[in-house]
């Protein structure tokens, strides 16, 4: 794994506004940032990112039968009572699910490490699944990267096939539905709707300020019309907070992610993990905090917390980092730490995209921090043989 | 190779469209729900084709329908008297929903039926559902352990909305993904 500089292509902005990528500079700060990209070997990708990531998957999902039932585990993850028997059901009926993002700490030496899994609201999923992609294509077609580079991203064949796969199952009308002023969570639910559409899905979108409730409590789109099937770019646990959330398990609203998915997008899952497959070589040490102060060598982490807010981070030599954020009350868990290694004074962060079980791509996200945050920039990656054989000079 | 072979956009893109492979006038197809042949042959006018979707989706429910340890957890879910105890012939009994209705879905060339059909059986639930095993697992998915259970879709209702903005109170402008 290096981090190798380039030329950027120089029409990149205009591609970028032909193909609707209109949060590649966010606040005026750049998000896309094509100034590098990070190489790989194929067996980096394969034996040490997509093998542990579909392995992770499956003992994550292993867990699920146990927790559904487990009132004290439920209670660690705090979900909220009233939503036990609705979770546990969609659990059962194994209620379709699309995708998730494992992030992994990994610089090319020694097992990747898990970091935590975006189960429920992953985003940056249309620049690793499209953006990147053109890059590679337009990179190699122009002569700048080695012949014969790829890139480990399957993941908009991966979508294209997992929505059919599940279309049956999705009830209609429906909606994809985000936050009305997030352009970067409008893009990801646009992306999405996309790759549906091309697998002959009906569908539209919707704010998510926008549902509305029956008499009867069900919900309705602008049109009235009861939704059958909602994707929601939003937080489970903070529907369930929210004055809607009551009306939840009994809607008859199908949910994608679905409402299972609040067992897994939860940090509390990473000590359940650790106590199921204690040493294994992806997972690092986990345990739920008990406000006790925080040993060196240890992360604080909320249950909830998203974007890198309200991390707390005690390294072996004595430093202490500490990030801002929302999630300030509410549970904890403690994660041993293993701090990101720097490249060029960037340190990434491998988003490892899952899609239906499949492991099917990565994205790579630098920040100029230990604690990567929604200041992170995306950075593209290649899969490049290194030079084997005879140099011809 | 380990990337897409294409990658293309439908509505994202401003660029013309060139998905044009798919001539939707090929793809066309008929399904319907039925409680029982007779339904179905008043529809179709097709009693060959019904009888033989029946016995397959009967057949077809012996191993595809959900499965619990007893009668109380099914009926829990599907209703009194709506299911029975079967086993896999291994010995391993087991109780699960009677089937209520079944599925015909055939493909249509120029509004006529095409040869061959696809049959599934169908189950209502005590809240008077409809549902259908889902499709095996495989491709994206591994195959889980039960069989899972999607809704099958009716016609959309209409309700008369209440209230609304009862989600969203979390949002900024940066938004909630991950």
């Amino acid at each position: 794994m290096r981090r190798i500089a380039l030329a950027e292509r120089p029409d990149w902005r205009s591609k970028a506004a032909e193909c609707g990528f209109g949060f590649h500079t966010i606040d005026d700060a750049p998000y896309w940032d094509e100034s590098a990209y990070y190489a790989f070997s194929l067996r980096e990708i394969e034996h040490d990112i997509e093998a542990p990531s579909e392995e992770l998957h499956a003992m994550a999902l292993d867990l699920l039968d146990g927790i559904v039932g487990n009132e004290q585990q439920l209670r660690q993850l705090a979900i909220p009572e009233p939503y036990w028997d609705w979770i546990a059901q969609s659990w059962r009926e194994r209620q379709p699910h699309l995708y998730g993002r494992l992030d992994f700490a990994y610089d090319g030496s020694g097992p990747a490490k898990l970091y935590e899994l975006n189960y429920d609201t992953p985003t940056s999923l249309y620049e690793a699944a499209f953006f990147q992609w053109q890059w590679l294509e337009d990179q190699l077609a122009r002569g700048q990267l080695p012949p014969g580079s790829d890139q480990f991203n399957s993941i908009y064949e991966s979508l294209v096939e997992a929505f059919g796969t599940i279309a049956r199952g999705i009830a209609r009308p429906f909606h994809f539905a985000a936050v009305r002023d997030s352009v970067e969570d409008q893009g990801t639910i646009a992306y999405l709707r996309d790759c549906a559409l091309q697998a002959g899905i009906d569908c539209g979108t919707l704010a998510i300020e926008d549902i509305g409730v029956s008499a009867d409590g069900r919900f309705t789109d602008l049109d009235d019309r009861v939704i059958g099937c909602l994707f929601k770019l939003y937080p489970l646990e903070d529907m369930f907070r929210e004055s809607f959330g009551a009306y939840l398990p009994r809607s008859g609203l199908q949910l994608i992610e679905p409402p299972w998915k609040a067992l897994l997008s939860n940090k509390g899952i990473l000590p359940l993990l650790w106590d199921a497959h204690r040493g294994h070589p992806n997972l690092l040490a986990a345990e739920f905090d008990d406000g006790s102060e925080l040993p060196r060598g240890w992360v604080r982490k909320p249950l909830h917390s998203r974007e890198g807010a309200n991390i707390a981070m005690h390294l072996v030599d004595g430093r202490e980092l500490r990030t801002d954020g929302p999630y300030r009350d509410g549970p904890c868990i403690r994660q041993a730490c293993h701090p990101l290694t720097a490249f060029d004074g960037h340190y990434p962060l491998i988003g490892s995209w899952i899609v239906g079980d499949r492991a099917c791509g990565i994205g790579i996200r630098e920040d100029r921090s230990l604690i990567t945050q929604d200041s992170a920039r995306f950075v593209p990656h290649a899969i490049v043989e290194e030079a084997r054989g005879v140099l011809v000079a | 190779m380990k990337r897409s072979k294409t990658a293309a956009l439908l509505l994202m893109s401003t660029a013309p469209l060139l998905l044009s492979a798919c001539d939707r006038s090929e793809s066309a197809s008929r399904e319907g729900l039925y409680t029982s042949v007779e339904a179905c042959v008043a529809q179709t006018n097709d009693s060959a084709t019904c009888k033989q979707a029946f016995d397959k989706a009967q057949k077809d429910a012996a191993t595809t329908a959900p499965r619990f340890a007893n009668r109380e957890e099914c009926e829990a879910k599907y209703g009194k008297e709506q299911c029975a105890e079967r086993n896999d012939g291994a010995s391993h009994s087991f109780f699960g929903p009677l089937m209520t209705g079944f599925f015909l879905s055939q493909m249509l060339r120029n509004g006529s039926p095409m040869n061959g059909f696809n049959s599934a059986p169908a189950f209502r639930d005590s809240n008077g559902g409809w549902q259908q095993p889902a499709p095996g697992g495989a491709g994206v998915y591994r195959s889980g352990a039960g069989t899972a259970m999607v809704p099958i879709n009716a016609t959309a209702d209409r309700a008369v909305t209440t209230s609304r903005s009862g989600f969203g109170r979390s949002g900024s402008s940066r938004g909630v993904g991950s």
